[in-house]
Order: C-alpha cells, then structure tokens, then sequence
C-alpha cells in the first residue's frame, strides 16, 4: 500500500519548507491525520536551492510582521526541532548606487522603523566598514538592519520534516499531485501517481509549481514560475557577515558559515520550467562581473558550482494564503515569489488556522487569493524581491 | 642543475629552486614535498593525491591567492607560496587537537545549537575555522585580469590526449582545421589543428533548439583567460581518471592515485616521488606504473584477481603479488609508512612497509560535459560509473555531440578507426548510427567492487574512515544519515555535505555510489546521481567576468 491509509483530514502539495511547517503546524493543532506528497525527493525544490536569507526589511508592514515572526522562530529552531540551523543575525544590507535608490530604501527604512526594528541609513564609508573591500565608488550608501540574517536551509528541511513525522505527518517523496477530485462542488480527493487518496482539503503548497498544479484543479490563478540561478565558491575564512543585496540588478550574496561566497543575480528571463533546472550560459559571466565589479578582489576566487530554482511569482509580489472561493477544500500557500524561506514559519502557522477554519490576522486585500479577480483601487505592492 | 640558470620561488619564506617547465608541485618534490595541506575540519595532514589538479591536497597560497593547486602552477621568479589553514604552520598544525578531541566527528548537524544565548560564540568560531584560506588579495585579483577569448569554429575538441588528437588528425585529413582543448600545461601539437593548451572546459549546455544549432562551450585558460567557442560539433575527448578507494588515512600523504603517481614521476621517471611504493590494483593502469615505476614499486595489491600481464611484468622485477586483498590501513602519522591488508573474506591483517600507496584499482570517465549537455547516460556496473551512450561512430543522443576514447567506452587500439568514422560522421552529417550497447567496456579489473565495499563495510571501526576528505565527512556521517531515513545520493549529499567540496564530488561519488547501493539495499543505478554543474572544476571569477555582458536570445530552452 503506498499511503498509510485510505483518507486524510488534510493533503498538503509539496514538501518544501513552506509545505513541511504547515503539516507541522495543523499535527500539532490536532488537524491530522496529515499526509504531505512531493514529487521529487526532500530539498529537491527551490527551499533546497536559495541563498538561505532572512530578512525583516520590506515595504509593507504586514509583511515585516510576518518576517519579524519568522525570525523569532528561527531563533528558537534549534531547541525546538534538534537541527542547528546555524541562523546568524549579522544583517541584511541594501545598496543603493544612486540617490533615487538612497530615497527609495529610506521610505523601507521608515516602515521597517514604525514596527519598531532598528533599521540604519548608512553613507557610502558605512557600507564600506561592512564589507570589506568594496569597490569606490561603488555605493551612495544603503539601508542596514542588524537583526536580518541567514541560516543554512537543509538542516531546517531535516528538522521540521523529522518533527512533522514524529507528530503523525506521513510524507510521501516521489509522488506527484496529478489532479483533484471534485464533489459537490468541493474538494473530496487527490489524484495522484502512487493512486487516489481521500481528503476534504488539500493545500497547495507546490512553490514553482504551484501555478501548474491550481490549473490541474481547474483553476486559473496568476503565479508564474521563474527560474533564478545562484552559484557558490570556494570557502574562505570569514570577511563578510551581512547578506549584501542590489536592487538595480538583484545582486545578493553573503557568505556562508563554511566560508563560501553564495549569490545570484538576475538573468534576463527564459520561460518554460524545464524539470532539470538548468543553469543558463548567461549567469556565470553577469553573475561575475556584477560580483567582481563590487569587490574586485573576488575575481582570484573560484565558483565551484552554479544551479537554479523557481520562484513563485505574484503580479502583485505578495503570498497567496488562503481558501479558494471557487473550490472549497482548496487551499493556497503559494506565490512566495522566492521569500518561502524567510515567511513560511509565519504564515505556515496561519495557513493552519484557515484549514481548521479558524480566522486569520491577514489583510485579504494583501494575502487572500480572491484579490486578483477583483483589485482594490489603492492596491499595494512589494517591489523587493530580492535575496 | 645542468648549467640552468638558478629560479628561485619563496616557500614559507625560504628560498626554493625551479627549473622550466616545472609545477609547482614537481618543485617542491624534487628533494620531498613538505607537508602542504591539513584537512579542513580535522587537521589532518592531507598529501597531493591526484596530480592533475582536483583534489584539496596540494592547495597553497601563491602571492595572495588562495587555493592555488600546486600540480597546477608553474612556478615565476620570486613567487611567495604559503600554507593554509593550519597554526602555526601545516607541518605543526595545532588545530589537529580537534580531531584528537572529537575522534567521532563534530555533528555541526545537530550540536553546537545550545544554549541559544551561545549560539553566537559558536558561529564566530566555526567560522573561523572553516574556509581553506584568507580571502585574495587585490593584486592577486588584478594579476588575473585577462581579455577572454571569444571565437566560432566548425569544430571542438575537448581533450588533446591519444583519442582527441587521432580525431583531430581524422578531420584535418578531411580538410577540417578543429580547435582542441587541451587541460595539460604543455600538450604535443596537432598538424593542422589549433591546440590550445592549459585550458579546461567547464560548461557546456545544451544547445537552443532549431535549425541553427550551435553550442556555447566555456573553458578558461590557466590561470584566468575566459574561452567562449561558438561550435557547430563538440568531440568530447576526456578521457578518465583514478578513483579513490576508502581505507582509514586514504587521504595521508603518500597515498596518490596513478594519474598523481605518473604526473609527478614524468615521462622519464626520473624524480619519482617514492622508493618502495605498493601499487594497488591488478588491470591494465597497474600495469602502466609498473612499466614506468617498475623498479621504486615493492608491491602490488589487488582488490580482485591480478591479470595474468601484470603478474609477468612483476615477476621479472622482483614485486610481490597480494591478490584478492582487503586494504584496511595507511600507516603513518605525517606520511604513509606501511600498508594494513588482509586477504578478502577472512585472514588477519598483516603490514607492508612502504613510503607510497599508489592506486590504480579502477579508472573512470569524465563523463561531466556529457551530463552538462543532456546527453543519454548508461551505467556500466564493471566499472561502476555513467558513461555516454554512444554510436559505433561516437555519435550521442545530442545531435552535435560526440564522443571518443575512453570516456565512449573505446578500447586504446581502436582510436584511430573510431576517428576515422567519427570525422566522417562529422563532415557529412550522416544519420545516426545505431548504438551498440555490447562495446568494449574500458580495460578496468574484475573487482566486483560491490562485493569489496560489502566486506569494506564489516570492517569495525569503518565509521571513523573519510569518505570526503575534501569536506571531512566520516563514513559514519553516512551511515547514520541512511538510519535517518535519508535516501538517494542527492539527498544523502545534502544531508552530510558529502561532495560539495573543491573536487565537487569527483573522488566521493564513485565511492559513495557504491556505498549507498549496499547501505540502501539497491542496485547504484537506483540510488541517483548529483546533478554535474558547472563549472567542472573551479573556475576564478575573473575568467567569467571578462566577457562583455549578454542578452538571452527568446527561443532558448
């Protein structure tokens, strides 16, 4: 038999990070039995795959809520699921090359500032104190926030997937969600590729492809997979502790606790989510150059290895979380638009409390995924998708 | 010094001598390599191993660059070479107490994690004791700066050896003038054709698809020259490599594999790096270090049968013979000293004095750019390693892409009929042939490896052996990974960061493949592969940031 039973209280769509902390979170609420399926193996998806950043730095408050939660949770991640994700709070830090970009990052600074986190506007020898080496010349200055970090995305993987099954959450690797089964107008099962399984919810938590598996459903959703590349180097003994992130040309690297340099930047976009996941011939040569061009003393390192993953985009770069009005028993916990990481001890907890139909804390203008069909007049947007 | 006019390079301050034309590595073997490197984790003394530039063991800082392969670099005058990673020096490296002190490991999966409020003390310092080296310096960086090399040609060759250059020689003979990629500092010239040498290929993607297909191969020339060919067909010629084998201390000082054994000993094996070395291995390669080292070998041991060639040339030297053998050690604190064996499936052990382990048990393929490029992959289960599918002209499943000389499965005597019919297949754009699955497997002795790793894994006190030295994973980060629950090899690299060190895998996999197999009761086809990114080996970031910035044309993949 492939699945521990027959039926399930909740099938969840993926079992990346964001998939993982939401099973976890409804086994504890009592919401089981759980089953979890993902088509390829743990880690396979972008959450084994990112840069590992975590930040708290955004332009609307609710999202800085939500980060700032996160954050706390990572925080205890340790104690509370046996993995040392080697979470290291040395900060996130904004460059800015112009004095348009100084403004728009200080207008972060002001929201990021009213949650009360003590965010920094630093000048141009502010940013070069924080990272050795940096070009002259390079930065105007750049936003800073101490509290922002990184962590090393597998051991948190192996930690909430270990928790998830001691709770009851069964997981089944290399099975894909083909389909839904639909029945008086509602959710009633999964078709997937080991067979059918029974549930009256299933939520959608399929990161790059989440798009594809909500139009298996029958449903047309707006999310798009696009494919970012990222590349590390060889260790070296620690010279940098923030994560450095470029808006103009979404420059983000930092460097790991094993003292390798990890970082992307964006490639003009391929379409298509080809399953292998290639790296494309364009991003070594930009990915260098934009790296080199900042600290030129990098260019005598060298890249070990490049790859690349999918983000989960929204038109409005907002998550989707939240029950589909046009199928009941369809959840979404998707279009993370590659922030899974960073959210999803947050909002995995809240896509718990709408499965068990408890109410949530989330703006719907922001978060439900009914916003799109009918967008308030004064729609906000979160431009920083980056790192 | 033959009337030479005396070179001088600084190591750790004092004055060494070089001749032209020497590495780095040579350099320093000539009266005996001093200890270079200590593991990265444990601090234990780590020997130059491979000789051709992928594995940590000879990695020195040269005037501010970090991670400079010795075997890789020739020398210039003045050049200031240093160790790394190791306090004070790495020949008394004092950070070994911590190997000493967590002789099990350091589970930086699971430990160091409590008391929160520590959790930054533990960070400062485990990151300072990670990383192989200080970070470059700007000179050195600026000293790398080169304008690349951007150029389109009908033809690529990737590998200068035997069965690239026979393939070579075919197409000039057809008129065809193919660029050849050589990795060797000082490869022989083709007539006719463009051998560049000191260049490696490190990324070849697939190739748009349509009617104008044509790929993009990147390499880079030593030590930081971009290449970027536009090429209508790529002949990939890459040859194999030694593998490693897993026994405690494989990764000591002494213990090198027979592509390092010969490298460092020359064509003329006149500085052979060892006196009595024991040869490991019964086929083919053994017998080409015999043939060159036959009189510094003292031993050979075989992990299966010796083949009977072997046996003769050994005999006429005086070499003992060790069929069927089980290696359990190598002996020597700072550098190989003695061999613990033992005859497979029972036996005590018993010690062979020797000053090299030498390993030459099973040879396997390049086979990266082939994955890189989408090419169908076979697994051959007598060498325990993919190799391409390829046709009985060296056509693979990528239009385009070719393949030849060991890395296509082709005996040695039969490269130049197979070059033949490969530059045909070129130059007139044939049908594919039909593939032949039955072809000569590459000579490699029948070991039945898998049968040898099971013995291997009832060896007690196995868990405490590196299965990566390039990282420092023990064979028990393995097995407890396994006992977690964790399968496949993509998630068992991800688990214990096995692979993902300078090699990327190239030492580990074919060990740890085997391994799996045995641990997760499966065939090793089943237990997956790492994906082969780019670049195949480390590549400076000054070699890509060279070329001028591109734009994705619309209907790539």
């Amino acid at each position: 038999m492939t699945f521990g039973r027959g039926s399930y209280r909740t099938v969840v769509v993926g079992a990346g990070i964001v998939g993982l902390f939401t099973a976890y979170h409804l086994a504890r609420a009592g919401g089981g039995p759980v089953l979890v399926v993902d088509r390829g193996f743990l880690s396979s998806g972008a959450s084994g795959r990112n840069g590992g950043g975590v930040r708290q730095q955004w332009e609307t408050r609710g999202t800085v809520r939500l980060a700032h939660e996160a954050v706390q949770a990572y925080r205890r991640f340790g104690r509370e699921f046996g993995f040392n994700i080697w979470f290291r709070q040395t900060g996130y830090l904004f460059l800015a090359e112009n004095a348009t970009e100084l403004a728009r990052l200080r207008t972060v600074h002001d929201v990021v500032s009213a949650e009360g986190l003590s965010s920094k506007v630093l000048d141009a020898s502010g940013v070069a104190r924080l990272v050795d080496g940096i070009a002259p010349g390079a930065v105007v200055g750049g936003t800073f926030l101490e509290s922002d970090g990184t962590l090393y995305p597998f051991p948190a993987i192996w930690g909430v997937y270990e928790v998830a099954r001691s709770l009851g959450v069964e997981v089944a690797l290399g099975v894909e969600a083909l389909g839904i089964e639909v029945r008086d107008g509602r959710v009633a099962g999964v078709l997937t590729s080991k067979g059918p399984v029974g549930t009256p919810t299933v939520v959608n938590a399929a990161g790059g492809w989440s798009g594809e598996f909500s139009r298996r459903a029958g449903l047309e959703v707006p999310n798009v997979a696009t494919r970012h590349e990222i590349l590390a180097t060889e260790a070296m003994k620690p010279f940098l502790d923030p994560m450095v992130v470029r808006a103009s040309d979404g420059l983000y690297f930092s460097q790991s606790m094993r003292g390798e340099i990890i970082g992307g930047v964006k490639v003009p976009h391929r379409p298509g989510t080809a399953r292998g996941q290639p790296t494309s011939p364009e991003f070594l040569p930009t990915m260098a150059r934009a790296l080199v061009g900042l600290i030129p003393r990098l260019g005598a390192i060298g890249v070990l290895r490049a790859w690349s993953g999918f983000y989960d985009d929204t038109p409005d770069g907002f998550p989707v979380i939240g029950e589909d009005p046009r199928l009941p028993g369809f959840v979404h916990a998707n279009g993370f638009g590659g922030h899974g990481f960073m959210l999803a001890p947050a909002t995995s907890r809240r896509v718990a409390f709408v499965v068990l139909g408890q109410p949530t804390d989330l703006d719907p203008a922001q978060f439900s995924p009914s916003r799109f069909r009918a967008p308030t007049a004064a729609a906000a947007a979160e431009r920083l998708q980056l790192g | 010094m033959r009337g030479e006019p005396e070179r001088r390079f600084f190591f750790r301050g004092r004055p060494r001598s070089f001749r032209d034309g020497e590495t780095l590595l040579a350099a320093l073997s000539r009266e005996s390599v001093p200890l270079l490197h200590r593991s990265v984790q444990y601090h234990r003394p780590q020997g130059a191993f491979c000789g051709i530039g992928h594995c940590t063991g000879c990695l020195v800082r040269v005037n501010g660059r970090p991670n400079v392969r010795a075997c890789r670099h020739e020398p210039a005058e003045g050049d200031v070479v240093s160790t790394e990673n190791a306090w004070p020096s790495a020949s008394v490296d004092l950070l070994a107490a911590i190997g000493f002190f967590a002789p099990g490991g350091v589970d930086t999966l699971h430990g160091l994690r409590r008391p929160t409020f520590a959790t930054p003390i533990y960070q400062r310092l485990v990151r300072r004791l990670a990383g192989t080296g200080e970070p470059p310096t700007s000179e050195a960086a600026r000293a790398l700066v080169a304008p690349p090399v951007d150029r389109s040609c009908e033809v690529a060759i990737v590998g200068g050896g035997d069965a690239g250059r026979a393939v070579a020689a075919a197409l000039v003979a057809r008129g065809v003038r193919p660029v050849v990629l050589e990795r060797r500092l000082r490869p022989p010239a083709v007539a006719g054709a463009d051998v560049v040498p000191a260049t490696t290929a490190v990324f070849l993607p697939a190739p748009p698809e349509g009617a104008q297909r044509r790929f993009s191969l990147l390499a880079f020339a030593e030590p930081a020259r971009g290449v970027r060919l536009d090429v209508r067909s790529v002949v990939l010629a890459t040859g194999g490599y030694d593998a490693a084998l897993l026994f405690r201390g494989n990764d000591r000082p002494g213990v090198l594999s027979a592509d390092g054994a010969l490298e460092l000993a020359g064509p003329d094996a006149r500085h052979l790096p060892f006196r009595r070395a024991v040869v490991v291995g019964g086929g083919m390669r053994t017998a080409q270090v015999i043939e060159r080292c036959g009189d510094s070998v003292e031993a050979v041991v075989a992990l299966g049968e010796i083949r009977p060639e072997v046996v003769r040339a050994a005999s006429d030297l005086g070499i003992l013979l060790y069929p069927r053998s089980l290696l359990l050690e190598a002996v020597g604190r700072r550098r190989v000293r003695a061999v613990r064996l033992r005859a497979r499936g029972s036996g005590s052990p018993s010690t062979l004095p020797c000053d090299a382990i030498v390993l030459a048990h099973r040879r396997v393929p390049n086979s990266q750019l082939f994955f890189q490029a989408g090419a169908k992959m076979d697994w051959r289960p007598g060498v325990g390693a993919y190799f391409p599918n390829v046709g009985a002209d060296g056509t693979t499943s990528v239009p385009g892409l070719f393949a030849a000389g060991f890395v296509a499965g082709v005996a040695p005597d039969a490269y130049s009929s197979v070059a033949e019919l490969l530059a045909s297949a070129i130059v007139e754009t044939t049908a594919r042939a039909p593939t032949t699955p039955d072809r000569a497997v590459p000579p490699s002795p029948p070991t039945e490896l898998l049968g040898y790793y099971r013995e291997l894994l009832r060896v007690p006190g196995h868990g405490r052996w590196v299965v990566c030295p390039c990282v420092d994973v023990l064979l028990s980060e393995v097995e407890d990974a396994v006992r977690s629950g964790y399968r496949g090899i993509e998630v068992i690299k991800r688990y214990t960061s096995l692979g993902t060190g300078i090699c990327q895998g190239r030492y580990c996999l074919p060990d740890a493949l085997l391994l799996l197999s045995i641990l997760e009761n499966r065939p090793p086809s089943d237990v997956g592969y790492i994906t082969q990114r780019p670049p195949v080996v480390p590549t400076p970031l000054a070699a890509f940031a060279g070329f001028p910035a591109m734009t994705a044309t619309e209907d790539s993949p």
